[in-house]
This record gives structure tokens, C-alpha cells and sequence, in this order.
């Protein structure tokens, strides 16, 4: 009864004050709201980028690529490739037996914004989890197989964002994303032959197609220049025909040659880890290529985020602390208004212990509030955005996941709300009773 | 009331630092005895040490030297919690104006003592209700300090004694705030209370409790008690 009545009173008094009660509560659920979703996407940046240094330890590309620039851009499909390499590269490493697997990829074309990635059906095999959606008269386990050019195999939200289905056509745009010169290659369509299950990874917002359709539509669209080309020059004057035969001729072997056989990087499965660091040196040193240590990269790329997050994980404590801070004056304010009351209750007999607990429940009841309320409101707007996040930061955000950095703030509230009631609590046992009580 | 009650001071001396330096002696050796039923009236100006008196009783306050005895407990002797409990139990004070906590309804503030202290019977809630019959504020049980006037103010304070039952009442300048009928009716319940067997100490300028039975008189300007 004794203990249901402190919290009853507890319940008043906040009743008493709702607003300096309403204000707490805000400003914490702020700073907790802010906590929530720098910690939930700091995780799922982590995650998906240490699951793809798991998948894949060491990528070649061509040299002067930065190990940066490579990573990202061959095993996260984001960033542009920088330049390319022939397709023997990938062949010579297939042979190593330092090399469990190897998979060529090759980054030219787009679709509204995604990257195509020209692959294998092995890469396909290697990362895929099944596919929630094949093409009749397709072998899953060899998608790109004979007479499959055009297919393509899409992620499974970037199905859901573009409403495609299998046997969809769509044309891919010439260039990278972002690039200011691109436009749609309309002579050559790709159909969709299979949908990939969900993998919380960056293949879910992928494009895949055959490497050999990559090389294909660039020969193609290699001819569609040269035709355009010739048809301007056939307006500018007979007299210069010939020559310009020749020359067409000659560039066309050129381009050709330029697409065929070339790819952006291969992403390289080892035997260990000591054929890693052996091969990461050799295809680094040789001249033609260069490679990257895939964990190692990472790591130097979450080291920056965790640098980044520890910035702003700082911010939020140091928000949630000026908060709490805050409250701890709104509560001494509230201890000093009713000073004379508290004197009042220890004349009528209630005791020190239960006054105290009164404080103790009302600041606790107040941080549990705003952590309730912060963490709620940041959890429902994880979910609501969560379509847009991880289209935009290509990962896989867990809405309903509680981060270390949200689990700290739970802890750095709760011992501010304690700290906050003790500090009122020696005010309170400071209290000269009789001098309260005859004040006017 | 339960039980008998008996309130002894025995050579009880309080002083105060004084602006010049020196000390404000406003008890000095001070002995009396109250029984159940006793009604001790505290005379003199305002400073004389009415106030003084009465928190020494009620373990507010510490005297100088001397002990106050309680049905046998010396309870200047008591922890602080030993003195909540002493005043939760036995003390109705009653002050002039400053009596309700403002966050409690008007029944909360009937029985928040002894809810806190741990007390409350099964039937507090009637208990309550009629202890604010008693004193005609029945109706007003749920409402809030703010919406009564002083008059009702006091009245419930004086509902909280009844209900908890207290025998030894307190009452320090009860009737300075109230008009004429409220007036009346705290002194009635006062005297109800006394003829129940509380011992009753009070302190009032209000010339209408000279017609109040009183069993002695305490002149803390001249120290002489009558």
C-alpha cells in the first residue's frame, strides 16, 4: 500500500507540472531519436560491409585504380569503376591454385539510376540465395547460359521499387550512374529473367546481366556511332567517301576490340589467407593491374565510419546529457517550488524515504518517457524510411534492432535521472522544516 | 481516540542567535504535563515562541536541553524517522493557512499521512468520506486545494486529524484566516476532538476561543503557566 501510494504521488506530482513534464520528455526523446538512427544505420552500414569482405578477399582491377575506388565500385557496386582490364587477367587467376574462385565483373551500363553489372552465371551461383522468381525455360543454375544474352537477374527491391516482374524488358542507359552523357541503348533490351530472394546485402539492389551481353551492347552500340558518323559524312561530300570507308573500318576493329575481352575487375575467392596477401602483392607489383585486400580496405573504410559515428554518437550524448542536464534544473526548480510542501508532508509525518522515492520515481518515470517515446518515434521512422535508406545507402537497415549506441543511451539516461534524483535528494534532507513551513 | 494520551515537557530550553550577536532565549526551563482531554492554550505576542513550543512537540524541532515526552517516549531522543512516525501517528498540526499539498485531491490530503506511513486501513476511503461529512466538506472530496477558499481549506485540514485519529492536536492560529461560520466550526470539531480525549494545544488571537474551555494557559512572554 505504502509503496502503491509513493507511486500514486509520484503520478500527482507530474500530473502537477505537466508541462515542465511534457518538455523533458521531448527533449529526451529527441536526443533518443537522433541516437536510434545513427545507431541502426551505423549497424547496418557495418554489417553490409563486413559480410561482402567475408564474401570475396581480394579483387584485381586495372592499375592505377585506387584499392578504394576498387572496392567500392567492383564489391559494393557503388562508385565508378576506373577503367578496365582484359578478361585474360581473370583467366590467368582461374588457373592459380592459390585461387578457390574467381569472378569477372565488368560496370558500364545503368537502369534508372542502378548499376548493371555484367557477370557470370558462377557469380550468380556464388551470391545468390535462390531466386523468388526464374523464367520457365531458364536454368537456375546457369542463368546466363546459351542463348540467354539478354537476361538479366534483379535484386529483390529493385524489383519491388521498379514493379518488374520476370519477362520485363527495360533498356539500359549508356555510362555510369550519374554520368551527365547517358542515354538508353534502345536496340538492345534486356528481359528479366529472374528475381534474386532477399539477401539484407547490396545484391538486392543490383542489376545483374551476361558479361557477354555487356561486351555485346557496347560493340552494338559502337556500330550505331560509326553509322551516325558515316551518314553526316556522307552530306559533307562524295569526294571524301573512300577515305572515310577506310577509316571506318579501321574503327570499327578498334572499338570492337576495345569491348570484347575487357572487364573491370575480378573478384577473387583464396585458398587462405596467406594466398591473399601473396596474391594481393604479386597483382599489385606487375604493372597491368592492381589489387585489393578486400578486409583490409574495409577496414580503413569503417574505420573512417566508426570515426564518423563515434563523432556523432558523441553529439547525441552530449545532446542527451545537456538534456538530462536540463531536467536536473527543471527537477531542482520543482524541488525548490515546492520546498514548502515537502515540509509540509514531513509535518504531517510522511517521511524523508518516501519524499525521496517521490523524486527518484518522477525522474526516472520522466527518462523512461522520453527513452519509450525517442525510441519508439526513431524505431516507426527506421521503418517508414526504410524503403528509402536502403536504396540510398545499399544496405539493409533492421528497424526494430537495438544498437549498442541506443542500449548506452538507455544507460546514460538512467544514470543522469539517478544522479539528478540524489542531487534533489540532498536538498531535501538539507531542508530546514520549520523555516519552509513559516514562509509566506 | 484509542487510548489514553499524556504529554510531558520536562525542562525544555530553546533559544535562537539573535541579530546582536548574542542568543533569543524563547523557552526557558519549561515543565508541564498534559493528559487526554486537556486543552493548553499558548498566550502572547507574535515572537513570544508559540510556534516554537509547538514544533518542539511535534519534533520539528530540537530543544537546547529538556525532553518531551510522549505516552512514555521521549521523542527528542528519536531518529528522524522515528519522528516522522511519531507525527504521522500521534500529531495533528493544524496551521494557520498553509495546510493542504496542492498535487492531492481533498480526500488524498485526508489520508495521505497514513497512506505514506504505511497505515491506511481497508475502509479509508469511508473513513475519509466521513471525516469530511464531519466537517461539511463531503462534496468536495475530489477536488483540488486550489478550488476551495481558506474557510474549507482549514476545515479539511482539520478532517485529516479526525480520520488519522491523532491525540495530540496542534492548532496554531487556526481561525486567523476564516469568516465567522467557519470560525465556528473548527472550534466546535476542536472541542469534539478534546471531549474525545486528544489533548489539544492551541495559540489564538481570535477572542472568540476565550469562551473555549481551556485547562491551562502557557504566557510565553512571562514564562508563567495558569
Amino acid at each position: 500500500m505504502r509503496i502503491r501510494y509513493i507511486f500514486k504521488a509520484a503520478a500527482h506530482s507530474i500530473k502537477h507540472r505537466k508541462s515542465a513534464f511534457m518538455i523533458s520528455v521531448f527533449s529526451i526523446s529527441v536526443s533518443f531519436l537522433m541516437l536510434c538512427a545513427i545507431g541502426n544505420i551505423s549497424f547496418g552500414i557495418a554489417a553490409a560491409t563486413v559480410n561482402r569482405s567475408l564474401a570475396f578477399p581480394l579483387v584485381v582491377g586495372p592499375v592505377g585504380s585506387s584499392d578504394t575506388s576498387l572496392v567500392m565500385s567492383s564489391v559494393f557496386n557503388v562508385d565508378k569503376p576506373n577503367g578496365t582490364l582484359d578478361y585474360g587477367i581473370f583467366e590467368e587467376l582461374s588457373a592459380d591454385k592459390r585461387v578457390r574462385a574467381a569472378f569477372p565483373v565488368i560496370r558500364s551500363d545503368s537502369y534508372l539510376g542502378v548499376p548493371i553489372t555484367g557477370v557470370n552465371s558462377a557469380y550468380i551461383n556464388e551470391i545468390s540465395k535462390g531466386f523468388s522468381s526464374l523464367m520457365q525455360n531458364v536454368k537456375a543454375d546457369d542463368i546466363f547460359g546459351e542463348g540467354a544474352l539478354h537476361c538479366a537477374v534483379i535484386g529483390s527491391k529493385i524489383a519491388a521499387r521498379h514493379e518488374l516482374e520476370t519477362g520485363d524488358e527495360f533498356f539500359g542507359s549508356h555510362g555510369h550512374v550519374g554520368d551527365e552523357d547517358a542515354h538508353e541503348h534502345r536496340g538492345f533490351a534486356y528481359r528479366v529473367c529472374g528475381i534474386l530472394e532477399p539477401t539484407n546485402s547490396v545484391e538486392d539492389f543490383s542489376i545483374f546481366v551476361d558479361l557477354r551481353s555487356a561486351w555485346a551492347i557496347h560493340a552494338h552500340h559502337h556500330h550505331e556511332e560509326e553509322a551516325e558518323h558515316g551518314h553526316e559524312h556522307e552530306h559533307e561530300g562524295e569526294h571524301e567517301h573512300e577515305g572515310e570507308h577506310e577509316h571506318e573500318g579501321e574503327h570499327e576493329h578498334e572499338g570492337e576490340h576495345e569491348h570484347e575481352g575487357k572487364i573491370t575487375a575480378v573478384l577473387v575467392k583464396t585458398v587462405n589467407p596467406a594466398a591473399t596477401a601473396a596474391l594481393e602483392r604479386e597483382y599489385s607489383e606487375n604493372g597491368r593491374t592492381n589489387a585489393a585486400n578486400v578486409a583490409k580496405t574495409v577496414r580503413q573504410i569503417v574505420q573512417y565510419m566508426n570515426k564518423a559515428e563515434t563523432a556523432a554518437g558523441f553529439f547525441s550524448y552530449g545532446t542527451l546529457v545537456l538534456v538530462m542536464l536540463m531536467i536536473f534544473v527543471t527537477i531542482l526548480m520543482s524541488v525548490n517550488e515546492r520546498k514548502k510542501e515537502m515540509a509540509l508532508m514531513r509535518t504531517l509525518g510522511i517521511g524523508r524515504f518516501p519524499i525521496a522515492m517521490m523524486i527518484v520515481l518522477e525522474s526516472l518515470f520522466t527518462a523512461f518517457c522520453g527513452v519509450f517515446a525517442g525510441s519508439a518515434a526513431g524505431h516507426a521512422a527506421l521503418a517508414l524510411l526504410k524503403p528509402r535508406i536502403d536504396v540510398a545507402l545499399g544496405i539493409s537497415l533492421e528497424p526494430l534492432f537495438f544498437t549498442e549506441v541506443e542500449l548506452n543511451g538507455i544507460a546514460v539516461t538512467a544514470a543522469t535521472a539517478l544522479l539528478i534524483s540524489f542531487a534533489a535528494l540532498v536538498k531535501i534532507y538539507r531542508m530546514n522544516l520549520t523555516e519552509e513551513i513559516s514562509r509566506d | 481516540m484509542d487510548s489514553a494520551a499524556k504529554l510531558e515537557l520536562k525542562s525544555v530550553s530553546k533559544s535562537f542567535p539573535a541579530g546582536t550577536g548574542g542568543r533569543l532565549e524563547v523557552l526557558k526551563d519549561v515543565s508541564l504535563t498534559l493528559e487526554s482531554g486537556d486543552v493548553l492554550r499558548l498566550a502572547g505576542s507574535s515572537g513570544s515562541g508559540k510556534t516554537t513550543f509547538m514544533n518542539i512537540v511535534s519534533a520539528l524541532i530540537q530543544p537546547d536541553s529538556g525532553s518531551v515526552i510522549f505516552n512514555g517516549t521521549d521523542v527528542t531522543r528519536l531518529g528522524e524517522s522515528g519522528k516522522d512516525l511519531y507525527r504521522a501517528g500521534n500529531v495533528g498540526y493544524i496551521f494557520q493557512t498553509f495546510n493542504l499539498l496542492s498535487p492531492y485531491s481533498v480526500i488524498e490530503n485526508v489520508y495521505a499521512p497514513l497512506a505514506f506511513a504505511g497505515r491506511l486501513g481497508s475502509d479509508y476511503r469511508s473513513r475519509a468520506m466521513a471525516a469530511l461529512g464531519r466537517v461539511g466538506m463531503a462534496d468536495f472530496a475530489d477536488k483540488l486545494p486550489y478550488h476551495l477558499s481558506v474557510g474549507q481549506r482549514q476545515r479539511v485540514a482539520i478532517a485529516r486529524v479526525i480520520f488519522a485519529g491523532q491525540r495530540l492536536i496542534l492548532a496554531d492560529e487556526p481561525t486567523a484566516s476564516l469568516d465567522g461560520h467557519s470560525s465556528g466550526l473548527v472550534r466546535e470539531v476542536l472541542h469534539e476532538l478534546s471531549r474525545q480525549g486528544a489533548i489539544l494545544v492551541f495559540s489564538s488571537h481570535d477572542t472568540t476561543f476565550d469562551l473555549f474551555r481551556t485547562d491551562m494557559t502557557f504566557n510565553l512572554e512571562t514564562g508563567v503557566i495558569s
